[in-house]
C-alpha cells in the first residue's frame, strides 16, 4: 500500500525496568511492536526501540516520526525512583507540632502491596523510610479549624527561618502541607509566598509546591504524600521526558509528548500535575478494552491482564469504569484519582514451592520476573517457576521464547521440577507441573468471579477481554466453567497496554473536598447554598484545567470541560463518581437532576432496591474534567479469509500435555493466520511476543478485527 | 521450598539481614535446615563447647553440659543452674523502686509510680550482661518466663533429644 495514504500515525510507548515497547498503528489500522533493552538513556532506548518496530515495515524513524500525529508515554522510572527512594530532595513546611505525621505514615501504609497472608500478620508489616527525613521537615506555627477557619493566624517569619534553614541543608524543592488546607488555603499560600522570596533573596531557583494548588482535597497524609511525590519524584520526571520529546523532534516529530496518568486520560509532561502519571501501564489496558469495546458494541467487559508478576483485573460496565478516589502506589495512601483495578500478585512468572508441612503447592508471592525461571539458566533461578512448567508440558516453545532472545533448557526444568515439586508430592513430572498450572488458574479464576459476583454481577452479562504476555496462555484455564458471554484475545495481547495508551483522551482532571450534605428537611437556602459552594468548586477547578492546556498551546473554546461529583447517601462509608447531567448549577432546582443522577448510577452500580434516598444526600468532591480531540488508532479490520488457515500458517504439531494425558498440539504462526480463520483445539498458536492456547475441547476463531475468540464447546 | 545460606542465617541473628530476605523468612514455610543453621551460629559465638539446646536470650542458653545435665548458661560461661529452676534466683537484681531511680531511665513524669509498678532488672554475676528486665507490682513473686518442653521440641524437629529432656 502508498506509504503516504497510509501514513503511521499513532504510537504508544511502555518503558518497562527492562525492556522499552513501542508500538506503532498506521492509518489502516496495522501494527507493528518494538523490542529494546531499557537503558540509562531512556531517550536512546525509545528511538531504539522505534527503530526495530520500524524495521518490519521496512521504515526508519527519521522517515515516520514526521508523518505522525500522536505519541503516549507510559513508564515506570517515576515509580522506580519512589520505590528506591532516589528522588530530589525535598524540604517539607507543616503546622507546627505536626512534623512525625509524615514518617509516621498511615498504618495502612506498613502492608499496603502485601500478599494476603503478610497483611494479617503483624510481624511483617514494615514502615518504609519516609520521603522527606525528619532533619528536612519544619513547623510553623498556625492553624485552621476543620470548617476552615483561621484559628491562630500564621507566623510567617517562622516560615522564613524554616525556608532558610531548608534551603541551607540542601533540599533541592520545598513542599507545604498545612492542615485542613482544603478548606482555606490562606495559610499555605502564605508561606508559599515567602518561600519563593527566600529563595529569591538567597539567589537559588527551586521549585516550592503548596498542597492547595494541588490536590486540594480531605485527609492529609493523602495530600501530603501526593504533594511530595510532586517534587521528590515528578520533578526529575520531567527533565527526563523533556529530553524524549526533544530527542523525537530532532528527528523531524512534530506531535506533543502526552503521558498516561492514573485518571485513565493522558496529560502533556508540561502538566503542573506530574505525578498522576506514577503508575499507569496497567491502566491502559482498560483504556484500550473500553475503547475497542466502544466501536465494537461490547458495553460490558470484564478486563484481565496476566503479566509475569500480578494478575490485573477491572470491570467496565455500560462502558464506563470505576474511579478510586484515594489510590495507593508504592505503598504510599494518594490522594489521586485512579481507575479502580484489582491485583493479585500472580503472574506466568510466580515461583512453586511446597510447603514441607502441608505438602502443598504454594505459589508466589514473589516472581522469578525477567529472569523466567529454571528453563534459562543465564537467569540464575534455582526455583521452579510457572514458567518452567509451561514449558515442560508444550504449552510454550522453548525455542521461540520472547522472538528466541533467550535460550532455554527444557531438561534443565525437568529436573527442578522433579526434585523441587515432583518427587515431594509423589507426583510424575507432568502430573506435578500440570497440578501448578490447575492451581494458578483456579485461584485467578476464583479472584475474577469473586470481583465479578461481589459487585452484584453475573459473569454472563460479561465479555471477558485476556491480553498481557500471559494472559493468552491462561485465558482458556481462569475462564473455564465461569460462563462468560465470549471469551476475547486480541492478536496484540502483548503490547495491548501501549495500544490502550494511545486510545485515552488528552484529558486533564481536577478534584476538589467540599462538604455538602442536604436531607428531606433541609431548607431552600441550605439547597441553594450548596448549589453554590458546589458551582464555586467547579469555577476553580475550571480555571485549573484551562490553564493546563493554555501551557500546551490550546484556546479555552477548543476544551470540552465535564464536570462531576461525588455523591453518597448521608451516613454511608462510599461515595461514587457521577458525571453532572448539568453543565453548571445556579438554582435549588437543580439539586433535584443531581440526585437523580446519583440514583440511577447507583441502582446500575448496586441495585436499585438497595438505593437509601430517605437517608438524605452528601456531595464530598467536585470533579473537572477537560480534554480536547486527539487521533486515536484505528482497529484493523481485513476481509474474511475463510474457515481454513492457510498452509503457510502451520509450523508442525507439539506434545502437549493436558489433563492427564499427552496430546499433539497443532501449531501456528500467529501473524500468518487470517480473519474467519477457525482452530479446534488442542492448538497453540505462537507469536514472538505471547502464546495463545487452545486445550482439547476448546476452539477459537479470529475475527476481522483481528481478535481471537476463544470458546469452549 | 526455600533455602538460606549460613551467612544469611548469621546476619539474622546479628540483626543485619536485609529487609526482603527477612520479609521472605517471615512469610515461607520454615525451612528444614534452620534449627540447624541457626544454633551453628550462636556455638561460633562462645568461647565454651558445650552444646547450645535453644536461646533464651541474646546472651542466655539452655545447654547440654559434658555430663549431660541441661543447664542455662550465660554467653561467658556463667552457670546459672538445671534449666528447670528459674535461672533468675541465681542472677544478680537491681530494682528501680523509687522516683529518682525511675529518672534514670526515662524522662520525669513519664514512669510508672513506684508504688504501682517496679523495674527488676536481673545481671550476669560474671560478666554483667543484662539479661532480662521484668515490670511487676511491686509485691508480685520473680517471674519464671519459660519452661521449654525439650522432648516435644526435639520430636517436633524430628531429631534425638537430650538423653536427660
Amino acid at each position: 500500500m502508498n506509504q503516504l495514504s497510509n501514513p503511521v500515525e499513532v504510537m504508544g510507548i511502555d518503558a518497562g525496568g527492562t525492556m522499552t515497547d513501542t508500538f506503532f498503528v498506521r492509518a489502516d489500522g496495522e501494527f507493528v511492536v518494538g523490542k529494546a533493552q531499557s537503558n540509562v538513556n531512556e531517550s536512546q532506548a525509545v528511538l531504539e526501540s522505534s527503530a526495530d518496530a520500524l524495521s518490519h515495515w521496512g521504515r526508519s524513524v527519521e522517515d515516520v516520526f514526521p508523518e505522525m500525529v500522536t505519541c503516549v508515554f507510559s513508564g515506570t522510572a517515576m515509580l522506580n525512583r519512589v520505590v528506591g527512594r532516589k528522588g530530589l530532595r525535598t524540604g517539607l513546611i507543616v503546622s507546627k507540632g505536626f512534623e512525625d505525621f509524615h514518617r509516621m505514615g498511615r498504618a495502612i501504609q506498613s502492608y499496603l502491596g502485601y500478599a494476603f497472608e503478610d497483611r494479617i500478620h503483624l510481624n511483617t508489616h514494615r514502615y518504609d523510610q519516609p520521603l522527606v527525613e525528619i532533619k528536612d521537615t519544619r513547623g510553623v506555627t498556625e492553624r485552621i479549624d476543620s470548617r476552615g477557619n483561621v484559628v491562630i493566624p500564621v507566623r510567617l517569619h517562622e516560615a522564613r527561618e524554616a525556608a532558610r534553614e531548608l534551603i541551607e541543608q540542601g533540599c533541592k524543592a520545598i513542599v507545604i502541607s498545612l492542615l485542613s488546607s482544603y478548606l482555606n488555603g490562606k495559610h499555605e499560600r502564605e508561606v508559599r509566598d515567602v518561600c519563593k522570596e527566600v529563595a529569591r533573596e538567597m539567589g537559588v531557583e527551586i521549585p516550592v509546591f503548596a498542597s492547595v494548588d494541588y490536590y486540594p482535597v480531605r485527609k492529609e497524609s493523602h495530600r501530603t504524600n501526593t504533594t511530595v511525590l510532586e517534587a521528590y519524584a515528578a520533578e526529575p520526571s520531567r527533565a527526563t521526558l523533556g529530553t524524549i520529546s526533544d530527542s523525537m523532534k530532532e528527528v523531524g516529530g512534530k506531535f506533543d509528548l502526552r503521558v498516561m496518568a492514573s485518571h485513565g486520560g493522558t496529560i502533556s509532561w508540561k502538566a503542573k500535575e506530574l505525578a498522576r502519571s506514577l503508575v499507569s501501564g496497567p491502566i491502559g489496558g482498560v483504556i484500550g478494552a473500553k475503547f475497542l469495546g466502544e466501536r465494537l458494541g461490547y458495553e460490558n467487559i470484564a478486563c484481565s491482564d496476566i503479566g509475569g508478576t500480578s494478575f490485573d483485573m477491572a470491570l467496565i460496565t455500560k462502558n464506563n469504569f470505576a474511579m478510586h478516589q484515594d489510590g495507593d502506589m508504592a505503598r504510599l495512601v494518594l490522594s489521586l484519582p485512579l481507575v479502580s483495578m484489582d491485583t493479585i500478585g500472580a503472574g506466568a512468572g510466580s515461583f512453586v514451592r511446597i510447603d514441607p508441612y502441608t505438602n502443598s503447592i504454594k505459589l508466589g508471592p514473589d516472581s522469578a520476573g525477567y529472569r523466567v525461571g529454571t528453563c534459562w539458566p543465564d537467569g540464575g533461578v534455582d526455583t521452579v517457576s510457572v514458567t518452567d512448567c509451561h514449558i515442560i508440558l508444550g504449552y510454550l516453545n522453548p525455542d521461540n521464547f520472547l522472538g528466541g532472545i533467550l535460550n532455554l533448557d527444557v531438561e534443565r526444568a525437568r529436573q527442578s521440577i522433579k526434585t523441587q515439586v515432583a518427587d515431594p508430592l509423589g507426583l510424575s513430572v507432568e502430573d506435578a507441573a500440570a497440578g501448578v498450572i490447575e492451581l494458578l488458574d483456579l485461584s485467578l479464576r476464583q479472584h475474577l468471579r469473586a470481583m465479578i459476583t461481589g459487585k452484584g454481577y453475573s459473569p454472563r452479562d460479561f465479555v471477558c477481554f485476556s491480553y498481557g504476555g500471559g494472559g493468552p496462555v491462561h485465558a482458556y484455564g481462569y475462564t473455564k466453567g465461569l460462563g462468560f458471554k465470549e471469551t476475547i484475545v486480541p492478536a496484540w495481547a502483548a503490547g495491548f497496554s501501549a495500544f490502550g495508551c494511545a486510545t485515552a483522551d488528552f484529558e486533564y482532571r481536577y478534584d476538589k473536598s467540599v462538604d455538602i450534605g442536604i436531607t428531606h428537611e433541609s431548607s431552600e437556602t441550605e439547597v441553594q447554598a450548596a448549589i453554590n459552594t458546589l458551582q464555586s468548586a467547579w469555577n476553580e477547578l475550571r480555571e485549573k484545567v484551562l490553564e493546563e492546556f493554555r501551557i500546551n498551546g490550546f484556546s479555552d473554546d477548543e476544551v470540552t470541560l465535564t464536570p462531576g461529583y461525588r455523591m453518597q447517601y448521608l451516613g454511608q462509608l462510599n461515595d461514587l463518581e457521577i458525571d453532572s447531567p448539568l453543565a453548571s448549577v445556579s438554582s435549588a432546582d437543580n439539586w433535584d437532576d443531581l440526585i437523580k443522577a446519583f440514583d440511577d448510577t447507583y441502582a446500575r452500580v448496586y441495585a436499585s432496591a438497595a438505593r437509601s434516598p430517605e437517608l438524605g444526600f452528601g456531595i464530598t468532591g467536585a470533579i473537572l474534567r477537560g480534554s480536547v480531540e486527539t487521533k486515536k488508532p484505528n482497529i484493523p479490520e481485513e476481509p474474511d479469509a475463510g474457515p481454513k488457515p492457510a498452509p503457510e500458517s502451520s509450523l508442525g504439531s507439539r506434545p502437549f500435555y493436558y489433563e492427564k494425558k499427552w496430546v499433539d498440539a497443532k501449531l501456528y504462526k500467529m501473524e500468518l493466520l487470517k480473519p474467519g480463520n477457525e482452530i479446534k483445539g488442542p492448538a497453540v498458536i505462537e507469536s514472538d511476543a505471547t502464546t495463545f492456547v487452545v486445550p482439547p475441547g476448546f476452539e477459537t476463531f479470529l475475527d476481522v478485527n483481528r481478535l481471537f475468540h476463544l470458546i469452549e464447546c | 521450598m526455600t533455602t538460606y545460606t549460613k551467612k544469611q542465617v548469621k546476619d539474622l541473628v546479628s540483626g543485619e539481614l536485609d529487609w526482603d530476605s527477612l520479609h521472605q523468612m517471615l512469610s515461607m514455610p520454615k525451612d528444614k535446615e534452620r534449627y540447624g543453621q541457626y544454633i551453628e551460629v550462636l556455638q561460633e559465638q562462645v568461647s565454651w563447647n558445650d552444646r547450645i539446646l535453644l536461646p533464651l536470650g541474646p546472651h542466655l542458653y539452655i545447654v547440654e553440659s559434658k555430663d549431660k545435665s541441661l543447664i542455662t548458661k550465660c554467653s561467658c560461661g556463667h552457670d546459672f543452674g538445671d534449666y528447670r529452676q528459674n535461672w533468675k534466683l541465681n542472677a544478680l537484681v537491681y530494682v528501680r523502686d523509687s522516683e529518682e531511680k525511675m529518672n534514670q531511665v526515662y524522662p520525669k513524669l513519664m514512669a510508672p509510680h513506684t508504688d504501682w509498678q517496679v523495674y527488676r532488672e536481673y545481671y550476669c554475676p560474671t560478666c554483667g550482661t543484662m539479661h532480662d528486665v521484668e515490670a511487676p507490682t511491686p509485691w508480685y513473686p520473680v517471674i519464671h518466663d519459660f519452661q521449654p518442653d525439650l522432648k516435644a521440641f526435639f520430636d517436633w524437629l524430628d531429631m534425638p533429644a537430650p538423653v536427660n529432656a
